[in-house]
């Protein structure tokens, strides 16, 4: 395993997806990226006893897993969010639907993925994204992100972002961080904190810690 | 009635009124002729009785009752046989003067079907004939036509025996008294018939017996008013009251008249019983229409054998006094009533029509009603299995082909990065690939969602509307929905209509906005899909809405569009949940 000794521990990962071959691929994959893949599970009850008894930092779930071949993956990352609230949780989604994303962010978003299980393919995207979960931001796969900012909207508090605003409220709630997204989007990390103070004020947001605000913020734009 | 008996009875009829007509005034007889009223009443009492003999001769030729009425006539003319001046008509005329009595006392005993019931009757009715002749005789044998005043030109009377007196005393007081008792049994036996009477039979001797009543008092006045008297009194009691006897005939006539409109009335009230009668609301019209309130309608049993009423009762062989007429040839139901109604056939053949026609109705309807609830049924399950089939489909994509590209498209990142600093070329070519393995993916993923929304299994209507929402290009505002699920055909056709009617609008309106609500009311769900465009939606124009209104048919629900030139258009789906 290429683990740099001088490095943190590895991040303690434990998977669930019941197509054995891809579930196999996964572990490898992450393994590969220098990850601890502590444990394999093929449903969802299963899952929960790695869970219990890996105390994972995150949990890689497949939604739809046996037996109903439905949410099954979901309901589990509930079940895990509310037995082990800091374990970080990434839902591999088949499609692209918002309304299970709400169901997860509902609670506390913090260290929460929704992610398309096709994004495994871009292995450095799919990583980072495991990562950035682990320490607890929330990342939306950028398809479902893409689907709600071109969404139609009527009466929404966003009706009043620029366009620009509109871009960088986006990338924040794909997980960016501010320096990424003025990377993204080509323009100064000062113009891009003026961006996101005008998003908090726009969106009435009152004056908090810079983090919870920016949840706020997502949160309101994935549901409106 | 053959032809030639009707022929004959027509010239009879001729012959006998032209007789009455003329003889008064060609008779022979010296003097002025009686007065005209005198001509009229007797015409009028033959012919009524003539003609309505010959008119229920032929409509009901197997009564014996217009045989009866036709001779009744011809007695009452041999009377008037007295009106020649000349001895063997005067005398037969005489003898035959009160003939047409012991017939009425005939008609009434064999009333309303022209039989008479007991040997009884029988034996009494031939002897109030032979009384009425043999009275008759015995009277003409002492009488001198000379006692009428009418002195030397009068005819003679044949069999007048020699130097006779009028019968004296004695003799008036035995006539009396056997007559009467006559009348007392025979007013006896009919008040008895009356009485265990029923049904038609009943109501035919009530209103007989009501039109006896004044004949009989027109017979008491014979017997008191001098058969001379030529004032006043002698023209009402011979030359008006006769009429009475014509209201006996002419009654029965026109209630024959009543009978065969009565049938058609009959057919037209059963015929009437909507929506297709019910079996105890048909015996109540049929026994109300024959006057027969102890009939029963009976119907096949199911297993082929025997008939069981509208009770359920078993109906066997008719006990007497009871027949049963099969409601048409099939002989599937039948009408069991009372024997005496077999004098009314064409009543009993139309109310048995009628009651046919009204069954055959209710049964085709109850087929109708059959079939279309089969062929719902069956529209049903065939858009329920092609949801079903889809909804597999859906799966058998996402778990399978989906799963096995998505497993793919990971090997071959892999296996890229293998070739990482290796083989540029072959680096590329895992790029490519890997590139169009995720396209493929993107596509399978919208393949499979049009084939049916996974959201849908998963979340219910409120994942589904939301999902709608955002993939709609028209801003949608999302009303009160239900959280609740229901089963998945009634999921799947609100979807539909939800995602049709989002389909229109976003082409017919696509500066609208459009409302979504469903809403959830007793046993039913009802989902409303509003917009504030221009309008112009019609089902019958476009497959769209055509389609959308099939397929809520299909679940047994109903589609209404409202559409507003300036209001935009609403539709609203009520789809039945149970």
């Amino acid at each position: 395993m290429p683990v740099s000794a001088a490095g943190p521990a590895p991040l303690r990962v434990v998977i669930a997806e019941d197509a054995v071959l891809l579930r196999e691929g996964l572990s490898r994959l992450l393994a590969d990226a220098g990850m601890d893949v502590a444990g394999t599970a093929g449903d969802a009850g299963r899952l929960l006893q790695l869970v219990a008894a890996l105390r994972p930092a995150v949990v890689l779930a497949d939604i739809r897993m046996p037996p109903t071949q439905t949410t099954e993956g979901l309901k589990a990352a509930r079940q895990i969010r509310q037995l082990w609230p800091g374990t970080a949780v990434v839902v591999l989604s088949q499609h692209v639907e918002t309304e299970v994303l709400f169901d997860l962010l509902a609670d506390d978003p913090r260290g929460i993925g929704y992610v398309l299980k096709e994004r495994v393919a871009d292995i450095e995207q799919f990583t980072s994204a495991i990562r950035r979960v682990a320490s607890g931001e929330s990342v939306i796969d950028p398809e479902v992100v893409s689907r709600l900012v071109a969404r139609q909207r009527q009466d929404s508090p966003l009706r009043t972002l620029t366009g620009r605003e509109h871009d960088v409220l986006a990338l924040m709630a794909e997980g960016r961080s501010n320096q990424a997204i003025a990377r993204q989007l080509w323009m100064s990390p000062k113009t891009v904190e003026t961006h996101v103070g005008s998003i908090f004020s726009k969106l009435s947001l009152a004056p908090a810690a810079e983090d919870h605000r920016r949840v706020l913020a997502v949160l309101t734009f994935l549901r409106h | 009635m053959s032809p030639r008996l009707r022929a004959a009875l027509i010239a009879g009829a001729i012959a006998a009124t032209a007789f009455t007509v003329l003889a008064p005034y060609y008779g022979g007889w010296p003097g002025p002729p009686a007065p005209p009223i005198f001509v009229i009443t007797q015409t009028v009492v033959l012919l009524a009785y003539l003609l309505v003999g010959l008119a229920a001769w032929q409509f009901r030729p197997a009564e014996r009752i217009g045989l009866l009425f036709t001779v009744t006539g011809y007695a009452w003319m041999l009377g008037w046989l007295t009106d020649l001046h000349a001895a063997l008509p005067f005398t037969i005329g005489y003898i035959c003067n009160t003939l047409y009595q012991p017939f009425l006392a005939h008609l009434a005993l064999a009333w309303p079907y022209g039989r008479l019931r007991s040997r009884f009757d029988r034996a009494l009715v031939a002897a109030n004939y032979a009384w009425n002749i043999g009275s008759n005789i015995v009277v003409t044998l002492f009488w001198n036509p000379r006692f009428t005043g009418c002195g030397s030109g009068c005819p003679a009377n044949l069999l007048m025996l020699p130097g006779s007196t009028q019968l004296n005393g004695a003799g008036n007081l035995i006539v009396t008294v056997v007559s009467t008792c006559l009348t007392v049994t025979i007013v006896a036996r009919i008040a008895r018939h009356w009485m265990s009477a029923r049904g038609y039979a009943r109501r035919a001797l009530t209103w007989m017996i009501w039109f006896s009543l004044p004949v009989a008092v027109y017979l008491e006045l014979l017997e008191i008013v001098s058969d001379y008297d030529t004032g006043l009194s002698g023209v009402v009691v011979y030359g008006v009251c006769p009429l009475i006897l014509a209201a006996g005939p002419i009654a029965y006539g026109v209630r024959m008249l009543l009978t065969r409109n009565a049938a058609g009335a009959l057919g037209a009230a059963l015929v009437n019983l909507e929506p297709g009668p019910d079996p105890d609301l048909l015996r109540d019209a049929l026994a109300k229409a024959l006057s027969d309130p102890s009939l029963r309608l009976a119907f096949r049993a199911a297993d082929g054998d025997g008939y069981l009423d509208t009770h359920g009762l078993p109906a066997g062989p008719p006990p007497a006094g009871r027949m049963h007429t099969p409601l048409g040839p099939a002989g599937d139901a039948i009408l069991i009533h009372d024997a005496e109604l077999r004098h009314e056939p064409e009543l009993v053949r139309a109310a048995a029509a009628a009651a046919r026609l009204a069954l055959e109705h209710a049964r085709l309807q109850a087929e109708v009603r059959d079939q279309l609830e089969q062929v719902r049924a069956s529209r049903a399950r065939i858009v329920e299995a092609g949801d079903t089939a889809r909804r597999r489909i859906e799966r058998d994509l996402h778990d399978g082909a989906q799963q096995r590209l998505v497993t793919l498209s990971l090997a071959l990142a892999m296996a890229r990065r293998q070739a990482e600093g290796v083989s540029p070329a072959l680096q590329e070519l895992l790029e490519s690939a890997s590139k169009e393995a995720g396209e493929a993916i993107a596509e399978l993923r919208e393949l499979a969602r049009g084939i049916h929304p996974a959201v849908l299994t998963e979340s219910g209507l409120a994942g589904a509307i939301q999902s709608l929402a955002e993939r709609s290009p028209v801003p949608v505002v999302i009303g009160a929905v239900p959280a609740g699920r229901f089963p998945a055909p009634v999921e799947a056709t609100a979807y539909f209509v939800m995602s049709e009617a989002l389909a229109n609008v976003a082409k017919h309106a696509p500066r609208a906005t459009a409302r979504v609500t469903i809403s959830q009311r007793t046993e039913q769900l009802v989902v409303e899909v509003s917009d504030d465009g221009p309008g112009g939606a019609r089902p019958e124009a476009g497959s769209g809405l055509r389609g959308l209104a099939d397929r809520v048919a299909s679940v047994g629900g109903t589609l209404r569009v409202e559409d507003a030139a300036d209001r935009g258009t609403r539709i609203e789906a009520a789809i039945p949940c149970r």
